[in-house]
C-alpha cells in the first residue's frame, strides 16, 4: 500500500499540470477569438475580389493573348509544390498528426511525379527534414504572429517559381476551421489560377485596358488564398489547443478525485488498523 | 435618382467603410474621380492617395494604396492593398 505522503504528492503534480492546462487553455480561447475575428475580417475583400475577377474575366473572355498569361498556363502536372500548413508547437491534440498523415498520403497520390514541399509553421518542416523530403522553402512563426504581407511574400515565392516554369501545380495543404471542435482538411490547388466563373459581362468604361486589369488581379488570386489558409489554419490551431488543454483539465480533476478517494481510503484503513491493534491489546489485559 | 450609393472600402485584411454616401473621391491612376449617385460603370485601378467621402454624418478620409475600384449600380467598391485612417 502507497504511504499517505506518496499520495499526497502525487495529487499535487497532478494539481500543478491541471494549473498548466488551464492556463494553456485560456491563452488559446483568447486568441482563438482574435483569429476568429480576423478570419471574419478578411472574408468582405476575398468576395468582392472573387467577384471583380469574375467580372473581368468575363470582360476579356475572348481576349487570346491572355492565354498566354504565365499564371493561367496548363502544364502536365510532373512538378508539384504543396504548401503545408502546421503549427509551430504541439499539444494541440490530433492537429498536427492529422495534418502530416495527410501531407503524406497526398504525396504518396502523386506516386511517380516530383512533390517538393513549402513547410509552414515548425512541426511539418520537422517531421519532413528528418526524413530527407524535398523542402523548397519554409516559413515559421506565423502561428504567433503574421499580417498580410507575409502571406504576399509566401505567395510570391510560388508565383516566381511558377512563372519560371519550375514547377507545374501548387496545392495548398491546411485545416479549415470549422467550429470548434471540428476542423476540416483541405487540399486546394492555387496554381494553375482557375478560371473564374462565368458572369454576364458588363459594360464597364475601363481606365485601363481590361487585360492589364486581369494581369494585376491574377497574382493577387494565390496571395488572398495563401492569406486566407494561413487565418484558417491558425484559428484551427488555437481550437484544437484550446479543445485539447480542455480535456487534459478534466482528466486531471477526475485523476485529482480518483486520487483523493483512494488517499481516503488509506488514512481511514490505518486509522481503523490502529485502534484494532489498542483494542485487542486492551482486551488481551482483561 | 437615389440621392446616395453605398461605398465599400476593404483591404485584405479588413472591411474600412460600408456606408451609404452622397459623393466620393478616388484617387484612380489616371488621376482623380468624383462619384455622384447614378455613376457609370466603371474599373480602373488605384493610385495611393485620399479617399475623401461624404456622407449624411459630414465629410470622411482615408489614406489609401494601390488595388482597384468598381464602380456598378450606385455601387463602389474600393479594394485598396493597403488603408489607414487620415
Amino acid at each position: 500500500m502507497p504511504s499517505l505522503i506518496d499520495l499526497r504528492r502525487r495529487i499535487r503534480s497532478v494539481r500543478n499540470t491541471q494549473q498548466v492546462t488551464k492556463a494553456m487553455k485560456m491563452v488559446s480561447a483568447a486568441k482563438l477569438r482574435r483569429a476568429q475575428d480576423r478570419v471574419l475580417a478578411a472574408r468582405p475583400y476575398a468576395a468582392m475580389y472573387r467577384e471583380l475577377r469574375a467580372r473581368v474575366a468575363a470582360a476579356v473572355a475572348t481576349d487570346e493573348r491572355l492565354a498566354t498569361h504565365p499564371l493561367l498556363a496548363q502544364r502536365p502536372e510532373e512538378r508539384i509544390v504543396l504548401v503545408f500548413f502546421t503549427a509551430d508547437r504541439g499539444l494541440a491534440g490530433a492537429f498536427n498528426t492529422n495534418l502530416i498523415r495527410a501531407a503524406q498520403a497526398f504525396i504518396a497520390e502523386q506516386a511517380g511525379k516530383q512533390v517538393q514541399l513549402v513547410t509552414i509553421g515548425r512541426k511539418g518542416r520537422d517531421f519532413f527534414r528528418k526524413r530527407h523530403f524535398p523542402i523548397a522553402a519554409e516559413y515559421t512563426g506565423f502561428s504567433q504572429k503574421f499580417d498580410y504581407a507575409d502571406a504576399a511574400s509566401v505567395a510570391r515565392f510560388l508565383i516566381e517559381r511558377y512563372a519560371r516554369a519550375e514547377t507545374d501545380a501548387v496545392y495548398l495543404l491546411y485545416n479549415e476551421f470549422k467550429s470548434l471542435i471540428s476542423a476540416r482538411l483541405t487540399t486546394v490547388r492555387v496554381l494553375p489560377v482557375q478560371p473564374a466563373a462565368a458572369v454576364r459581362p458588363v459594360d464597364y468604361i475601363f481606365e485601363q485596358p481590361p487585360r492589364e486589369l486581369l494581369e494585376g488581379l491574377l497574382p493577387r488570386y494565390v496571395e488572398v488564398a495563401v492569406y486566407q489558409a494561413l487565418l484558417e489554419s491558425v484559428a484551427a490551431e488555437h481550437a484544437a489547443r484550446m479543445t485539447a488543454m480542455d480535456q487534459a483539465t478534466n482528466n486531471a480533476a477526475e485523476m485529482i478525485a480518483r486520487l483523493t478517494l483512494y488517499m481516503n481510503r488509506v488514512r481511514q484503513a490505518s486509522i481503523t488498523k490502529e485502534i484494532i491493534e489498542v483494542v485487542s491489546g486492551a482486551e488481551a489485559l482483561e | 435618382m437615389a440621392e446616395t450609393f453605398l461605398l465599400e472600402v476593404a483591404t485584405p485584411e479588413r472591411l474600412w467603410v460600408r456606408a451609404q454616401v452622397r459623393e466620393a473621391q478616388i484617387p484612380c491612376r489616371n488621376g482623380y474621380i468624383g462619384v455622384l449617385p447614378g455613376h457609370a460603370a466603371l474599373l480602373s485601378e488605384l493610385a495611393s492617395g485620399r479617399l475623401t467621402y461624404m456622407s449624411e454624418d459630414g465629410n470622411h478620409a482615408l489614406e489609401i494604396s494601390g488595388g482597384w475600384v468598381e464602380v456598378l449600380d450606385d455601387h463602389v467598391r474600393v479594394l485598396a492593398d493597403e488603408a489607414r485612417e487620415a
